[in-house]
């Protein structure tokens, strides 16, 4: 189905709308508001972004590799609990750089998306 | 709330013995999701404070945090930092008696000047405005950690299991976690870090543990008060120093190590000069790593506080959002502090 503008442009002048031209008439909470309102947008914009790239697959692919490389379950959709599971349980090696890369680079894939401006 | 200020006032005449008192201003201060508190001026006519007094009460919301002191815990923890010359409001009384105005509350001193991080993060202080406060901040940790157990009045606040601060942090951050159930790799990476490079525990002292740039008052370049003790427990010394320093509380400012205000080198000059104590600078950066930890599962709880429906709110919502910022602090620092080693 076809549904012009798309939602990413409805966001994006929604929040344009709320920045240039509401938020600089408010002061106090309501101005703390309506710029936690933009923040939240824009989150909701970059996700819509990094999904259009297959930003989500290629991270959850680096992942499963890893995973089967360690002789555990490589299922992308439970890839962190696995993850997760395998630390708690100290069957993974904390000092190996690869699982250190695969860290930052979950990391950085949810940064782009919440506050890519935290990214060195 | 005119009403509630009568029952303040009224409670305040008493307990100075003033033949009258008049309520000059009374309003809500911000902050404080766990308890509420007023400010409160009055006009005070004989007893034992007369003249314009500047108070703030403060008392439990209608929804209390289980794992945080209760206001008469509070109470005799501020009493015991006031008493060891840290420069907290002044505790003044404690009314545990409901029927006076259906909550339990205290009454202190009110201080001068703003907690706010940003006005003083992004305040126009020189360089040795900023580095007296810093010298302030080392000196206040120091005075407060000359209170040592036991303490009678201080029983409610337990021990470190097994003499081992850290440890017990790792083994209390661990079960947050697990009671979480979306996975985080990255903390259960760090706290096996933690776990694996615990330092030699340093003596048990009281810390007030949330000591950082937002809970305490300035006024100019003067500290006037160290604020919010409801989290003060037995804890090492270099617990509240790495909060202090934590990056997720410089504010914009990372490159002034000490709560966005200043350099970590000067607060533990002070420290030391007050408190006879040298202390090791790579403990100090151990415990930020143990600082973005909390934080990160502060932020987790918070936010499924929204998601359960206990509270929905954008705000926090929003700071859920901000673990992978504790995380991504946590992916550099820890190789950092393993170079310098």
């Amino acid at each position: 189905m076809i549904n012009d503008p798309d939602t990413r442009d409805l966001l994006t002048e929604a929040r344009e709308v709320l920045l240039d031209s509401l938020a600089p008439g408010l002061a106090g909470e309501q101005k703390y508001q309506a710029l936690m309102i933009a923040n939240a947008m824009g989150m909701a914009i970059r996700e819509i972004e990094q999904r259009a790239e297959g930003e989500p697959e290629a991270t959850d692919r680096v992942l499963s590799q890893f995973l089967a490389g360690h002789q555990l379950p490589d299922d992308p959709l439970q890839g962190e609990q696995t993850l997760a599971r395998a630390l708690r349980e100290r069957s993974l090696d904390g000092d190996d750089p690869e699982l250190r890369s695969v860290l930052r680079g979950l990391t950085e894939a949810r940064l782009r998306i919440n506050n890519p401006g935290f990214l060195k | 709330m005119s009403s509630l200020a009568d029952t303040f006032s009224n409670f305040v005449a008493r307990q100075t013995g003033a033949r009258s008192v008049r309520v000059i201003e009374f309003d809500k201060l911000s902050g404080g999701a766990i308890q509420d508190n007023f400010g409160l001026t009055l006009e005070l006519e004989g007893g034992d404070r007369p003249g314009r007094q500047a108070f703030v009460v403060r008392q439990d919301a209608p929804s209390g945090v289980a794992e945080s002191l209760s206001r008469p815990e509070e109470f005799r923890v501020l009493q015991a930092a006031f008493k060891a010359g840290v420069t907290a409001p002044e505790p003044l009384w404690l009314c545990e008696d409901r029927e006076v105005s259906g909550r339990v509350f205290y009454v202190m001193t009110r201080a001068s000047g703003s907690a706010s991080p940003r006005k003083l993060v992004k305040g126009g202080l020189t360089e040795d405005q900023r580095r007296h406060l810093v010298r302030r901040l080392g000196a206040e940790l120091a005075r407060l950690h000359t209170v040592r157990p036991p303490m009678d009045s201080l029983a409610f606040l337990e021990m470190p299991e097994a003499n081992n601060p850290a440890l017990s942090r790792v083994a209390l951050y661990r079960g947050y976690l697990e009671e979480i159930a979306e996975p985080h790799p990255v903390l259960e990476w760090a706290l096996n870090w933690l776990a694996d490079n615990a330092p030699e525990p340093g003596p048990i002292v009281l810390c007030h543990c949330d000591f950082r740039t937002g809970n305490y008052m300035v006024d100019g370049d003067e500290l006037t008060a160290v604020l919010d003790w409801e989290f003060t427990s037995w804890s090492d010394p270099c617990e509240d120093l790495g909060w202090l320093c934590c990056r997720s509380w410089r504010f914009g400012a990372d490159d002034r190590e000490v709560g966005g205000v200043g350099d970590k080198e000067d607060l533990l000059a002070s420290y030391r000069e007050v408190s006879g104590v040298d202390v090791d600078p790579a403990v100090v950066s151990y415990w930020e790593v143990m600082a973005l930890v909390r934080w990160a599962l502060i932020a987790l709880q918070q936010a499924r506080r929204h998601m359960s429906g206990e509270q929905r709110s954008l705000e926090l919502a929003l700071t859920g959002r901000m673990v992978a910022q504790m995380e991504y602090d946590l992916l550099n620092q820890i190789p950092e502090l393993e170079e310098g080693q």
